[in-house]
């Protein structure tokens, strides 16, 4: 145990030794000395070192915020080492502790006791630091907020933004906010807020930019002191009165410059200028060198008049405020401002202060100002003198520019141009027309107002007539100008040529004339115009051989005849006479009287040009369209305008619709229509009726005639003799009622039937009479299936209302119901004439029909046989047999309740038995009968 | 007669009703430049703690209300002279730039002018209180652009508080007090000289 002791000891012995032998004293008297505003501390101390260790402390906490080794000079005079350390944190913050040691290479000395400046967290307040600090955009700063004993911090707000802060003792926190914005105008808050209240604290920070003032320049405006000014450069931000950007001018203080005026004065020029600019974040210097005649700005002329005003000229005076001016040789600018006759001059001399002003214009009101600078080393124009008022006096007008226009033979007008401002001189009064003829003495002078422009002429015989116009205002009376009539030249008269617009304007040119002596006159107007017309006119020099009227005066569509003339001493002649369009459009309006008439199947379109001055453009033609619902069909270009109809040829029986346009070299009109609806040519139809009729009527006469002719020949070709009837016995009977004793089948049966209900309706053969009658031309259709529906009606029994013939019928019948031998007339032999309608219809036919049985009328009553009783060449059929087979055949008609047995007698199927009618008209025809 | 009673006293009625709707009025002004400082200081919307610069006496229900009148008349016109300083302070520390508050300030200023001189019609004779003002400016513990800004939100904070007191008080004034309002009642004159000791 003693011998750990001994070991510590020497050991201990031997550290002491060696710090000895290396000569490193502990630094002694270390003092702190802060600067707060500038968060530097101070640190003096002395030692025979010149390396020294350093250590700073938060001392609360014990952080260290320094450890550098530093070598450090002592003072030559005090001996002192001093070192000052530039705190990020505000010194009052919190408390500072400070310690030192020397150093040699590896060897160190011991290190001197810690030296504590206090920070401002020991009072119970709350501070914020620093305060109202100024520093440029762009640095980091921090900030610490002290509270005092009985707040909780919460929070350090920089402007509206929430910082994250550290602890830097019990009751210190700081932020540290890095390229800082600039502030706005009276600075960035920076807020310190506790538990218990939003704001505890707080501290401004102003943040800004130094001087960015440049530009500057010196001048002299009395030729003795100096002005000098200079342009603002970039807003410092910096609005606290302390923190005011400070100005001196070669070292003088500059009181009246500040953030707006920028300009600072000195009483006597001097060569070299120098401006500072300085503000709590830097210092600006602006040079400027020049001598005081280089830099002359001369103030404004003063008490400007014009002492002498004529019509054509002015004099100007007007007085320096400086004395000096008055040596200076200086150049002035003159402005001159009327309507339409601004001008500017120069005027140099020294001193000057009066010019005289030519070459204005009679009655016009001038504003004048005035502006001078030195004429030597011109540096800029001085101030402008206040306008001043200059109305020149009146003059007489110029001459007037006189055309005459002739629109007859013998009658006219002088017309003459409006003066402009700059030729009239002063407001004219009117115009004085006099008009003088070779033939006449003398001369007639006529008044008109201002607003005349021309006036009528009347010729009353074949001389000239010279016209002379003068204008006059209250200066007095113009230069008459004369003008003689024109010989008047109809365009009839002329070859008038036809002239094409360009671009808007007409181009001419013409031969020269030797006679124009005195020039040409090209003169315009509508064409067609009479009276009172819009005359153009323009004189030319002799020189000129062409000349453009412009589209100015000309209206687009409207046809304008232009025409040359040739001055001489007496009347103009006329060289030259065009017609045409300044620029040519479509024809306002369509054809017109647009007409056709058709030719068979031909239509001749024809109608008339429209008016001139509906044309706008020479028409170059027309097209004729052809019309359908949706579009129109090109069928014709005429491109002779003299041409005006065209023909249509092949046209079909329809309704067609045509439409003509006019067009010139702009396009075609919208064009006029016409419709028609093509008919048959009524020589054509009576022809295409008439011929076939005469054909036919021709035709059939011929026939006749050959039939007639070889009617023998027709007779047995086609009708050939028909035998007569074989007769066994002797039928030479006398006429009469045929009493014919019926065979037993052929007698009608009565069905006597007591369960006959009279009023049940039941099928009734219809007598053939009565269809017949109701179907006279109807046909009878043997074959069709429907026989019983046509044949049988639903009657009753008894009815009345049957034909008389029918009534008749039935009065047999009942008549015969009383005894079973009843007398009948047998009517039912059936004549040609009887069965006509069956005849012509289809031919004779057999009446096979009988196999429907009772469904087949076949009965034909007395007025049938009476009828034939009138034929006195019938002969009774002899073949008929009662006995006949088909007699037989009755017996099944005998089922309906009235059967009646038909009589009709059947003719037999042999040809030679066939009873044919012979008392036909054609019969009668071919025999000869008539 | 009745008549002229009747008139005067809708003339008074009218005056101190012209009177209540300029300070209504003014303290409506007053709140919205308060608003206009904070929100151009990005301040908290949280009064500043220290309470009212200016006190007077409570107004306790013993005293009239012309007394009341009195004394918040008195609370008014140390209101405006804190009012003038600031603008002057203010006017010194940064530069002179025309904005909507600073334009509001003038305003509020001519207007609590008039109500000062209108309220002066309706305060009884002889009769003369003072308020006091708690803290100035030079006086305060923080120092620098801070504290001034902090004291310029304190005085709006007065004007809000006293231009409403006194917009409350004359509104609620009864037709009665102003029918003789160069004379006091005993009892009120008393209760007012208590108030003063």
């Amino acid at each position: 145990m003693q011998g750990w002791v001994t070991l510590a000891l020497l050991l201990s012995l031997g550290v002491k030794r060696s710090l000895a032998q290396n000569g490193l004293g502990e630094p002694r008297g270390l003092t702190l000395n802060p600067d707060l505003p500038a968060q530097t501390l101070s640190l003096a101390w002395q030692s025979d070192s010149t390396l020294f260790d350093l250590e700073i402390f938060h001392t609360e906490f014990m952080n260290v915020v320094l450890n550098a080794t530093v070598e450090v000079q002592a003072d030559p005079v005090t001996g002192l080492h001093s070192w000052t350390w530039h705190s990020p944190l505000p010194l009052e913050c919190t408390s500072h502790s400070v310690r030192i040691r020397a150093r040699n290479q590896q060897s160190v000395s011991q290190w001197s006791p810690l030296q504590t400046i206090p920070g401002w967290d020991i009072p119970e307040k709350s501070y914020m630091f620093p305060e109202d600090k100024m520093i440029p955009v762009g640095s980091n700063m921090t900030f610490c907020c002290i509270v005092n004993e009985k707040e909780d911090f919460k929070e350090i707000k920089y402007g509206r933004q929430e910082m994250k802060a550290t602890r830097l003792s019990r009751r210190s926190y700081a932020i540290t906010v890095t390229n800082q914005p600039a502030s706005d105008n009276t600075g960035t808050n920076v807020i310190c807020s506790s538990q218990k209240f939003q704001m505890l604290t707080g501290t401004v920070v102003f943040v800004g930019y130094p001087p960015g003032d440049e530009g500057l320049v010196c001048e002299t405006r009395d030729l003795a002191s100096a002005e000098c000014s200079w342009k603002k450069g970039r807003d410092t931000h910096l609005r606290i009165k302390q923190s005011l950007t400070n100005y001196t001018l070669n070292g003088r203080d500059c009181l009246e410059a500040n953030e707006r005026k920028t300009w600072c004065s000195s009483k006597m020029w001097e060569e070299n200028w120098t401006l500072e600019a300085r503000n709590p974040l830097g210092t600006v210097q602006l040079t400027d060198s020049a001598q005081l005649t280089d830099r002359v700005h001369l103030l404004a002329p003063v008490n400007v008049a014009a002492v002498k005003v004529e019509a054509w000229s002015a004099t100007l005076q007007w007085s320096w405020s400086v004395a000096a001016y008055k040596k200076l040789e200086m150049v002035c600018q003159l402005r001159l401002f009327a309507h339409e006759l601004s001008s500017t001059r120069n005027y140099d001399g020294p001193g000057l202060s009066s010019v005289v002003l030519e070459g204005l214009w009679p009655d016009v009101d001038y504003t004048v100002t005035l502006r001078c600078g030195s004429k030597h080393s011109f540096w800029k124009w001085g101030d402008e003198s206040a306008p001043y008022r200059i109305h020149t006096k009146m003059d007489r007008p110029d001459a007037l520019d006189v055309w005459m226009w002739m629109d007859s033979s013998n009658t006219g007008h002088v017309f003459w141009k409006p003066l402009s401002v700059r030729k009239s001189h002063g407001a004219l009064n009117g115009y004085e027309v006099s008009q003088s003829s070779a033939e006449e003495d003398g001369r007639n002078t006529v008044s008109l107002p201002p607003g005349n422009f021309s006036y009528p002429i009347l010729l009353n015989n074949s001389s000239d007539v010279t016209v002379a116009v003068a204008a006059r205002n209250p200066a007095g009376l113009s230069q008459p100008s004369t003008v003689t009539t024109p010989a008047y030249r109809a365009d009839s008269q002329l070859s008038v040529s036809e002239l094409l617009g360009t671009n808007g304007s007409f181009v001419l040119s013409w031969e020269p004339n030797v006679s124009a002596s005195s020039g040409y006159v090209v003169e315009w107007f509508p064409t067609g115009c009479t009276g009172l017309c819009p005359i153009d006119w323009k004189k030319l020099p002799e020189s000129d051989r062409s000349f453009t009227v412009n589209s100015d005066s000309l209206v687009a569509g409207v046809r304008y005849t232009v025409s040359v003339y040739s001055l001489y001493t007496s009347a103009p002649t006329l060289l030259q006479r065009w017609q045409g369009y300044s620029q040519e459009m479509i024809p306002s309006q369509s054809v017109s009287e647009l007409s056709l008439n058709q030719t068979g199947s031909d239509v001749l379109l024809s109608w008339k040009a429209t008016e001139m001055k509906q044309q706008r453009g020479f028409i170059r033609g027309y097209t004729i369209y052809l019309a359908s619902a949706a579009h129109l069909d090109l069928i014709a270009n005429i491109t002779d305008p003299a041409v005006q109809s065209y023909r249509v040829k092949g046209l079909t029986l329809s309704s067609y619709k045509f439409v003509v346009k006019a067009y010139t070299s702009a396009g075609e009109d919208a064009g006029a229509t016409v419709a028609i609806k093509m008919e048959m040519d009524t020589d054509m139809l009576f022809v295409g009726i008439l011929v076939p009729l005469g054909i036919m009527f021709c035709c059939i006469i011929l026939f006749s005639i050959f039939f007639y002719k070889k009617r023998e020949w027709v007779k047995k070709a086609f009708y050939p003799e028909i035998p007569g009837p074989k007769v066994s016995g002797d039928w030479s009977s006398p006429r009469g009622p045929l009493d014919v004793k019926p065979s037993p089948h052929s007698l009608v049966h009565i069905v006597k039937n007591p369960e006959w209900d009279f009023t049940k309706e039941g099928l009734f053969p219809v007598p053939e009479e009565e269809e017949e009658s109701e179907n006279d031309n109807m046909e009878v259709d043997t074959d069709s299936d429907e026989p019983a529906l046509l044949r049988y009606y639903n009657q009753v029994v008894g009815d009345g209302s049957h034909s008389n013939q029918v009534s008749d019928s039935s009065a047999s019948s009942t008549a015969s119901m009383g005894s079973t031998q009843t007398e009948i007339t047998y009517a039912g032999i059936q004549s040609p004439s009887s069965s006509q309608g069956a005849y012509s219809g289809g031919g004779y036919r057999p009446q096979m029909q009988s196999v429907t049985g009772p469904a087949e009328p076949q009965i034909e009553f007395e007025a049938d046989f009476q009828d034939d009783g009138l034929n006195a060449g019938y002969k009774p059929q002899c073949s008929w047999q009662l006995d006949s087979p088909e007699a037989e055949n009755f017996s099944g008609s005998l089922g309906s309740p009235t059967s009646v047995t038909s009589s009709q007698f059947l003719i037999p199927e042999s040809s030679e038995e066939k009873p044919q009618p012979s008392n036909t008209w054609f019969h009668n025809f071919l025999s000869g009968k008539s | 007669m009745a008549g002229r009673g009747t008139n005067g006293r809708h003339g008074s009625r009218g005056h101190a009703g012209r009177t209540a709707a300029l300070a209504r009025l003014l303290h409506k002004e007053c709140i919205q430049l308060l608003e206009l400082y904070r929100n151009s200081e990005s301040l908290p919307s949280s009064p500043v703690d220290g309470g009212y610069l200016v006190s007077i006496p409570p107004l306790v229900p013993q005293l009239s209300d012309a007394e009341k009148i009195s004394i918040l008349h008195a609370a008014l016109k140390e209101c405006l002279r804190l009012l003038e300083d600031v603008i002057t302070r203010e006017d010194a520390e940064f530069s002179d730039e025309d904005s909507e508050y600073k334009r509001k300030w003038k305003t509020v200023r001519d207007r609590l002018g008039h109500l000062l001189a209108s309220t002066e019609q309706l305060l009884v004779e002889g009769q003369k209180f003072e308020a006091k003002v708690k803290e100035e400016l030079d006086g305060q513990a923080v120092s620098g652009s801070f504290r001034l800004k902090m004291w310029i939100v304190r005085v709006l904070q007065d004007l809000v508080h006293w231009t409403g007191q006194t917009s409350d008080t004359l509104r609620s004034l009864p037709a009665e007090v102003e029918k003789a309002p160069k004379t006091m009642s005993r009892r009120t004159r008393r209760g007012a000289e208590k108030i003063r000791k």
